[in-house]
Order: structure tokens, then C-alpha cells, then sequence
């Protein structure tokens, strides 16, 4: 079952150096139970894909196209019908911990508030849910966590709690965006397992999103690669790490650690005045004389979908 | 036999923990190592663990509480003259590629500023920061841009200029990549090792990344609980 239908989705900002286009084009859909990742590299469109999805961009923004949740496109929803969605049925996890926590109220206050907010729920109540999620969570001592302020957290613990809060009210589709970003081995893997079992607790469908396979390749069912702006493979993760289709896709997983970190050559286009034809072609060591003239359009290829004139 | 290029005996670190708490706490303990001329150092530990104190250390941004450090087999005296030498001897790069960037400045003022400390001549100076530029692989049209109008990656590669500028000899690399993506991360990792080969750097780096530490390094140290393994 189709639990998110994202059509067509384009994004673009207004800026002093020109129209950015940041999302072009862009379909997907999340089925229920599922967890898709969208990896790419920075400036891909990664991060406004999910902004888009939750309404929180910056008003700069234009948005064309459809997002689809339950039947309804969120982006025709005023500011009231969102609020309604945001945080209870589709809930975002931030990249960036130490920002994404107000340094001035402690971890209980933020932990409770949904609870608050949205279920009308007493302090002391929503205190005992939350030191109950933290505790399902394998926190130890949830009741120390509660008392604590951010600046008292490791970077792995304050991720640990931003995914409690965006859990507390089981939302049905969770977004984590970038969750092990610049933490080590260990805390990465602690944080996935966490994500892991979240999802398994609430039955959620989760997006997530990262320029890391490794993450990517761990917990993911699907995986959709974006470059600059544009998806260019989707398919099963298995498949795509067996066997890459897209040029692109072959270089990123060419650029691991364990392939000896060959990088792709040449820099990621400008989103202000993109290259004609597929993005791609001034970095592909396949390319030919129409993939600077033409965008080529998705083909099935092994089950999975690919934009690439070689397998047209 | 390599000349010793770094050596540093018995380095240890402590802080006091708060603005009026006589409590002290240990950060490093005796940490000892060496390093030869063109070879490379990885220090490896969790986060938190001290690594990015002891580059401060060893790049004289910070004092130790006790230890010595040697270059070139003679002991760092802390006095002006000779720190501001050390300090152009040894250079650091930031994990935070960014954040390593005044925002208000563009490229070509970074740049300048460091184009300034060099004693060149005047009309040379343009010629060498072009192939400072070529060297790292960026091109002039980037000069007049601000450090968030360009990608993570190139903004690691200006700090890189801006430090290759100076003719180092040794580099403590903080995490350099860890904000990059995969095949950004290859490429940087990848013109560090070229340029270790053409100008005999020798590096301190500074990574909780396994994989990156096994491709960069020719010896490594592990902190764990403040001492060096």
C-alpha cells in the first residue's frame, strides 16, 4: 500500500545570483512498512525533498507538483491542516543535533512538548510516556536524560533523543535526515540500530536520507540516488550494490573505502545554470554526443528504474 | 634512515572543569610518538576522546600541561619568534570546511591575506596564487565567490591553498573529510597523498573513520581513556 506519493516535484529558490533549481522533476512513492533511502551528494536536493514533504521551507521557495499523504496533496494544505501532520503523522529527524535542540529548555521539556501539544496530555503524564520511550530505547537512566540540558549530551546521545522526539506520537511516516552525520562508528551504529527498531515499534515507513551508502545500505529496503536535483536510479538496495546501473551510481560505489576511494572526477554542476541534456554528462566517462543534448527519460532495467541514453 | 620529523614526549593535558571548581580533568596522559619526513600519522579514537586537543597541541594553537614537543629534533620554545615560525611550519586543517572560511570575505581575500605574509614579490604574487589554485584543483572563477556559495569540497580545497600557500612541512589534517560525501571525500583524499608525494609533507591525521586512517597513514596511534595505544 502507498503511504506517500511524491509527483513531479520540483522546488526551486529565488536568489541574489539567479533561480536555484533544487528539485527537478523528482517521483517517488513510499510504501507502507518500507524504508527508502535517498542518497546523493550535498546540493542534490536531498534535504529540500524533505522539507518540501513537511511544509517547512524557507519563503523563497516556490513548489510545483504533488506530494500525496492519505489522499491529500500537502501541498494545497493552509498552515492549520498541516500542523495537524507535521510531527504526528509524518515526522522529520534533523541533521544537525546540536542545533536542532533548543539549548535552553531541557530534554524533558522538548521531549514532552508533542505530547503536550498535540494529545493534550498533562505534564506529568507525558513525562512518564516519554521516560517509558526513552527506556524502550535502551537510554540508561531515562529519568537523568529527562533533567538533562543538550549541552550535557554527547553528539550521539542528543541524535538519540531528536529520534525520541519525533517518535513520541508513532507517526506514520519518519524522516531522518542525515541521523548519522559526523558521528563515529560506534554511535552510527547505535543510531541505526535505533532507527531499526523505532520503525519496528511503530510499524512506520521511514525516508532516509544520506550522502553515506554505508547507512544507506544497511537499512534501507529501496534506494533512490539523486544528482542535482534529479533522480537518476531507483530500485531495490540488494540490486543496487550488487550490480549499479547509472554511470553515476557506478562512480559512487567506486568512491568507497573498500574500492580504494576512487573519486569521480570533475565537480557536481552549477543548479543555477545546469548543463543541457542529462546533468551527468560533463563528469561521465560513458557519455555520448545526444546526452548533451537530451535528457533521456527513466527505463526499466532489472526491475529498476534508470535515466541513462545506455539503456534506452 | 628518515629524519625524525616530529616527536612529541610524554604530552599531557588537563583542564579545570568549571569557572570556580578547583577539580581538574585529565584529557591527555602521557602521550608519546614520532613521526618521520614525508610519512603519515593517523591518531584514531571515539569522539570526545581528546583527539583534537592534541593537534591543537601539536600545532601550538593550545599548551600542554606537561611534555615537550621536538621538530626537527630541536625542543619548541614558546617564545614569539620562535612560535611564529612553528606555526608556519605547521599548519592545521578543520573538520568543519565551512566553518574553517570567514563568510565575509570572498575566496580571492582569504586568499590575499594569507598572499600577504609570504615574502614575494609583489608582482609575483598573482602568478603564485594561480598555481597554488591549479594544484588543488580549482579553478580562478571561484575567486570571487563567498565560502556558502561554494560546495564543502571546494571549500576544503581553499583551506588547502590558503595552507600550501605558507610551504608547510608538516599538516595535522582534523577530520578533514568527515563533513564530505563519499566521492568528494575520494577526491580530497586522494590530492592529499598526491601532494604528499610532491612536496614531502608529513601529516598528523586525525580521524574516528577506520577506512580513511587504513588508505592515508603509515603508522597509527589509538586514544583510548587519554592514552595513546
Amino acid at each position: 500500500m502507498t503511504l506517500l506519493e511524491i509527483q513531479n516535484l520540483r522546488v526551486t529558490f529565488d536568489t541574489s545570483l539567479g533561480k536555484v533549481k533544487a528539485v527537478e522533476d523528482v517521483s517517488f512513492k513510499l510504501m507502507a512498512g518500507e524504508t527508502l533511502a535517498l542518497v546523493g551528494e550535498t546540493g542534490s536536493g536531498k534535504s529540500t525533498i524533505a522539507h518540501s514533504i513537511m511544509s517547512i521551507l524557507p519563503t523563497n521557495a516556490a513548489v510545483k507538483g504533488q506530494i500525496l499523504f492519505r489522499n491529500q496533496d500537502l501541498v494545497q494544505l493552509n498552515e492549520k491542516e498541516l500542523s495537524h501532520i507535521r510531527g504526528k503523522e509524518i515526522s522529520l529527524i534533523m541533521q544537525n543535533p546540536s542545533l536542532a535542540l533548543n539549548p535552553v529548555f531541557s530534554i524533558g521539556h522538548q521531549i514532552t512538548e508533542p505530547l503536550v501539544i498535540h494529545e493534550s496530555l498533562k505534564k506529568s503524564r507525558a513525562i512518564a510516556q516519554a521516560k517509558d520511550l526513552l527506556k524502550r530505547l535502551h537510554f540508561k537512566g531515562p529519568g537523568v536524560a529527562i533533567k538533562s540540558y543538550p549541552f550535557e549530551m554527547s553528539g550521539g546521545m542528543k541524535q538519540r533523543i531528536l529520534i525520541g522526539i519525533s517518535v513520541i506520537l508513532n507517526p506514520k511516516v519518519i524522516i531522518a535526515d542525515e541521523p548519522t552525520k559526523g558521528l563515529d562508528s560506534r554511535l552510527k551504529g547505535m543510531v541505526l540500530e535505533e532507527l531499526k527498531l523505532v520503525k519496528k515499534m511503530e510499524n512506520s515507513s521511514m525516508l532516509f536520507i544520506s550522502h553515506d551508502l554505508h547507512p544507506a545500505r544497511e537499512i534501507s529496503d529501496r534506494i533512490a540516488v539523486l544528482y542535482a536535483g534529479e533522480i537518476l536510479e531507483c530500485g531495490l538496495t540488494v540490486d543496487f550494490f550488487k550490480e549499479p546501473l547509472h554511470p553515476y551510481s557506478k562512480g559512487l560505489l567506486e568512491s568507497l573505502p573498500e574500492k580504494g576511494f576512487k573519486p569521480i572526477p570533475g565537480t557536481p554542476p552549477s543548479m543555477i545554470h545546469p548543463p543541457e541534456g542529462c546533468k551527468f554528462h560533463p563528469r561521465c566517462p560513458y557519455k555520448k554526443k545526444i546526452c548533451s543534448r537530451k535528457m533521456p527519460h527513466f527505463v526499466k532495467v532489472q526491475g529498476r528504474d534508470v535515466k541513462c541514453v545506455l539503456y534506452s | 634512515m628518515c629524519a625524525v620529523q616530529l616527536e612529541v614526549r610524554n604530552i599531557s593535558k588537563t583542564y579545570q572543569t568549571g569557572l570556580f571548581s578547583k577539580k581538574r580533568k585529565s584529557i591527555l596522559k602521557d602521550i608519546s610518538f614520532r613521526v618521520e619526513k614525508g610519512q603519515t600519522f593517523g591518531i584514531v579514537g571515539e569522539s570526545g576522546t581528546g583527539k583534537t586537543t592534541l593537534g591543537k597541541i601539536l600545532a601550538a594553537i593550545e599548551k600542554p600541561t606537561s611534555g615537550e614537543i621536538f621538530f626537527r629534533e630541536k625542543p619548541l620554545r614558546r617564545n614569539k619568534e620562535e612560535l611564529a615560525t612553528f606555526r608556519r611550519k605547521i599548519q592545521m586543517m578543520f573538520q568543519d570546511p565551512e566553518g574553517s572560511l570567514n563568510p565575509k570575505k570572498t575566496i580571492q581575500k582569504s586568499l590575499d591575506d594569507v598572499v600577504g605574509l609570504i615574502k614575494i614579490p609583489k608582482d609575483q604574487r598573482a602568478a603564485v596564487l594561480q598555481n597554488t589554485l591549479r594544484t588543488v584543483g580549482l579553478s580562478e572563477e571561484i575567486l570571487v565567490r563567498y565560502p556558502s556559495q561554494i560546495s564543502g569540497g571546494q571549500n576544503q580545497r581553499v583551506t588547502l591553498a590558503r595552507i600550501l600557500l605558507l610551504k608547510p612541512e608538516l599538516i595535522i589534517l582534523d577530520e578533514p573529510t568527515s563533513a564530505l560525501d563519499t566521492s568528494v571525500k575520494a577526491q580530497i583524499l586522494n590530492l592529499l597523498k598526491q601532494l604528499q608525494q610532491e612536496k614531502e609533507l608529513t601529516y598528523v591525521y586525525i580521524s574516528h573513520d577506520r577506512d580513511v586512517i587504513r588508505f592515508m597513514c603509515h603508522d597509527i596511534g589509538i586514544i583510548k581513556n587519554g592514552r595513546l595505544c
